[in-house]
């Protein structure tokens, strides 16, 4: 089976500190992996450089079998992407902007207004068309973000954080929507906090620390023990110890 | 062909200004589109009495001595202006539009187009000069079109020249030496004509102008001069601009922000150096004063933009006005001589208003939530602010006094306290008017960019009613001083205008207080906000 994602030896240094260091990683098609880490461990810098954001200091990334960036053209066409929220045009209404994004995709005008349209119904985005990007709150504008990521179909999606403060019902329309992405061949890729969510959908893990992989695996070898996605993500980046008390607190 | 990637672009754009649009104060729009209008209305002025003068046929012969001097100053406009400005207009916000599959050929395209607003000016003025040719019967309908590939040139090296600057100001240590450079080759062509080399340089340009630069064979073409020299210098200008605006725009479109800004062992080592100025205000204020001070000055010392401004402040109108106030053909008490530390020292509060001043929350976008929150008075907070605005302002007077001492000018003490009392004056009347503009028109700045891509409409026109009332006060104790001959005369008026200051201050930070208690959403809302596909 060839891989969706393939990243060999991927570095990426900010001064003398490597970000992201030396990372391989393997992504089937057709899966829904998640990508964990701490705070400060890579994953952002991971996702800016597999989203063309960020050069790769050395290391070689391989997105839908093609080679980054010498067919990034070719590749950024079949990803959709819910990036960090700063990528949103603040100043555009939601049909605007998810039209905007159809048309960059290649779609013609109407189609990507139609696509617009039913995609924001479904997000429930539809009842203020007037409202601008930038005064939705954090939820709406990670909807607006996913609505667009799927106006062109994409084969690969990258989402960083796609369910940060979206409400329950919000998120379980995501949730259902990229399963169905995936059961009909689609590959997910997604960072997130929320451990419950990644072991409920995710069939592939990765965790990294300081820039490096720690441990991979299907969730059906992970949790092979008792152990929950949680138990394992703490004992493997090493914060087992029991939180210290402060004196004053 | 233009894309239909490009189509979207514009349109989202489109989309976008309007949304803007709608939501401004109108009464604000109007000012700014009838301070735009004054503006470029006097620049069509001008484009008038071009186009009269390149329309008769018996001044052909003078235009030809003229044209090639009129457009290389057209080029040094387009190409400078931006850059002593720090302003350099519209570009498309490449960080965005880098995660989707627009062509680079495409961006590059649109970028070149973009960089027509920096230069509406020269535009009018050429479109002038080409409507005159058409109009004139000695000259052939087909070479006014020899000024279209002097425009393409232009556009092309504005795009190389922005994206180069926009990389390297981005680099702590390059950027301060490249301010300085900047600085020193604008001040050179000043410093050479004042400084005794006027007869050399006019040597220089009594020739006959050299075919192979690009204004030369502009002008010989548009005049109906035909030549296959001045074609082939005019392609091989467009080659070498394109060559030079793609290569710099590819490399711009690598450039990775975050690598080029990361710390290293060096800087923080340099910070660690620093702490015990940032602490200082903590020997003289209490919290919660004092934490806000400090913060202030921290933030501010790191912010790229500032940093260039400050430094722009001192070193560039110390160049600018030296040659004129002390070169060998100065008078010895003129004008500019004996003002020559106040003039310094108020063009560098002006420099500063825009990072100090005008929008004091700009930078800090994401505190001003944290200053509504936080159990402390917003009366402290922008006190806190005001009291780092005079300190920052202060301390660039005091480089500008020892760089003077430095070079042995022949500054007396009076002059000195002259120049401090007058920037202190000035600074009461800019601050009352910032801490109302500061929540009346808040507006988010992105404190990573050494240059701005152009301040907002409202606050250009707001800056224009600005500057003169604030200097007011200061010019009537200067027209005190030539009234009664007395230095007595100008201090007491001088004095007279601390005190009105001071209240103007008291009342505009009540009012401004007040406006940020009725309009806090709309502050938080306006600083929390982004832009489109294209940052203007």
């Amino acid at each position: 089976m060839s891989a969706a994602i393939s990243v060999r030896h991927l570095r990426k240094m900010y001064g003398a500190k490597a970000a992201v260091d030396g990372l391989d990683l393997e992504v089937p098609h057709g899966c829904f992996f998640g990508f964990l880490g701490p705070n400060g461990a890579g994953k952002t810098t991971t996702i800016r450089m597999l989203m063309g954001l960020a050069p790769p200091t050395s290391g070689s990334i391989e997105l839908l079998d093609l080679a980054m960036p010498e067919h990034a053209q070719e590749v950024k066409g079949k990803i959709g992407l819910v990036p960090d929220e700063s990528l949103l045009f603040d100043h555009l209404t939601g049909p605007e902007f998810t039209e905007f994004v159809g048309r960059i995709y290649g779609l013609e005008r109407n189609v990507a207004r139609e696509r617009s349209r039913e995609l924001l119904e479904l997000f429930e985005l539809d009842s203020e068309p007037r409202k601008l990007i930038g005064e939705y709150s954090k939820g709406m504008r990670k909807r607006v973000a996913m609505a667009a990521a799927l106006i062109h179909r994409p084969e690969l999606f990258l989402l960083d954080e796609p369910f940060e403060g979206v409400d329950a019902v919000g998120a379980r329309l995501m949730k259902e929507i990229l399963l169905d992405q995936v059961r009909h061949g689609a590959t997910v890729f997604l960072t997130s906090h929320v451990l419950e969510v990644v072991e409920r959908l995710c069939d592939r893990v990765a965790i990294i620390q300081q820039g490096r992989l720690v441990l991979s695996g299907t969730m059906a070898e992970l949790r092979s023990g008792s152990e929950t996605l949680e138990d394992i993500f703490v004992r493997v980046v090493g914060a087992e110890r029991p939180a210290e008390t402060l004196d004053w607190l | 062909m233009i894309g239909a990637q490009t189509w979207a672009i514009v349109w989202a754009q489109s989309r976008s200004t309007r949304n803007r649009f709608f939501r401004v104060n109108r009464a604000g729009a109007a000012f700014t589109t009838l301070l735009g209008a004054i503006w470029y209305g006097a620049f069509c002025y001008l484009a008038v009495i071009v186009a009269f003068l390149l329309s008769e046929p018996n001044e052909l012969e003078s235009m030809r001595r003229v044209m090639p001097a009129g457009l290389l100053v057209c080029f040094l406009y387009w190409q400078l202006i931006p850059v002593l400005t720090a302003s350099m207009g519209s570009s498309l916000d490449i960080r965005k539009l880098m995660v989707y599959p627009i062509p680079r050929r495409d961006l590059f395209g649109l970028e070149v187009l973009l960089r027509t607003s920096t230069s509406i000016e020269m535009l009018v003025l050429l479109t002038g000069a080409a409507v005159g040719l058409l109009l004139n019967p000695k000259v052939s309908v087909w070479y006014p079109l020899a000024l279209l590939p002097f425009v393409v040139v232009n556009l092309l090296i504005s795009a190389g020249v922005r994206d180069l600057l926009v990389r390297l100001l981005a680099r702590k240590r390059v950027r301060e030496v490249v301010v300085f450079v900047l600085v020193l080759a604008a001040a050179l062509p000043q410093a050479l004509l004042l400084s005794g080399s006027r007869a050399r340089l006019r040597h220089l340009f009594a020739g006959a102008p050299l075919p192979f630069w690009p204004w030369t064979a502009t002008s010989r073409l548009a005049l109906g001069e035909f030549s296959w020299l001045s074609i082939a210098v005019l392609l091989a200008w467009v080659a070498a601009a394109y060559a030079f605006g793609r290569w710099q725009f590819e490399r711009g479109l690598n450039f990775d922000l975050s690598e080029a800004t990361a710390r290293n062992a060096a800087t923080a080592r340099a910070a660690s150096r620093m702490e015990w100025w940032y602490s200082l205000p903590n020997l003289f204020l209490r919290d919660p004063l004092a934490a806000l001070v400090e913060k202030e000055l921290r933030f501010l010392a790191r912010t790229p933009r500032f940093r260039l401004v400050f430094m722009m402040g001192f070193s560039f109108g110390l160049l600018i006005w030296l040659p004129m106030a002390f070169g060998p053909n100065a008078a010895r008490h003129s004008l500019f001589a004996d003002n020559y530390l106040t003039l310094v020292s108020v063009y560098a509060l002006l420099m500063l208003s825009d990072v100090l001043f005008w929008n004091c929350f700009g930078f800090d976008r994401g505190a001003i939530q944290m200053y509504f929150l936080a159990p402390v008075k917003m009366s402290t907070v922008i006190t806190g602010k005001n009291l780092v605005a005079v300190y920052f302002v202060v301390l660039d007077v005091t480089t500008v006094a020892l760089v003077c001492a430095l070079l042995r000018l022949p500054l007396s003490g009076l002059q000195i306290l002259e120049a401090f009392c007058v920037t202190c004056v000035v600074t009461l009347f800019i601050l009352s008017i910032g801490n109302l503009s500061s929540f009346y028109n808040p507006r988010p700045v992105d404190p990573g960019k050494s240059f701005r891509t152009g301040a907002s409409a409202r606050t250009q026109a707001m800056m224009t009613l600005a500057f003169p009332v604030a200097l007011l006060p200061v010019g009537l104790a200067y027209l005190a001083r030539y009234a009664f001959d007395s230095e007595a005369a100008f201090f007491g008026a001088l004095g007279a205008g601390a005190l009105l200051g001071a209240i103007v201050y008291a009342h505009s930070r009540g009012s401004g207080l007040r406006a940020a208690e009725q309009r806090k959403d709309v502050i938080i809302a306006a600083l929390s906000r982004g832009e489109g596909p294209i940052e203007s």
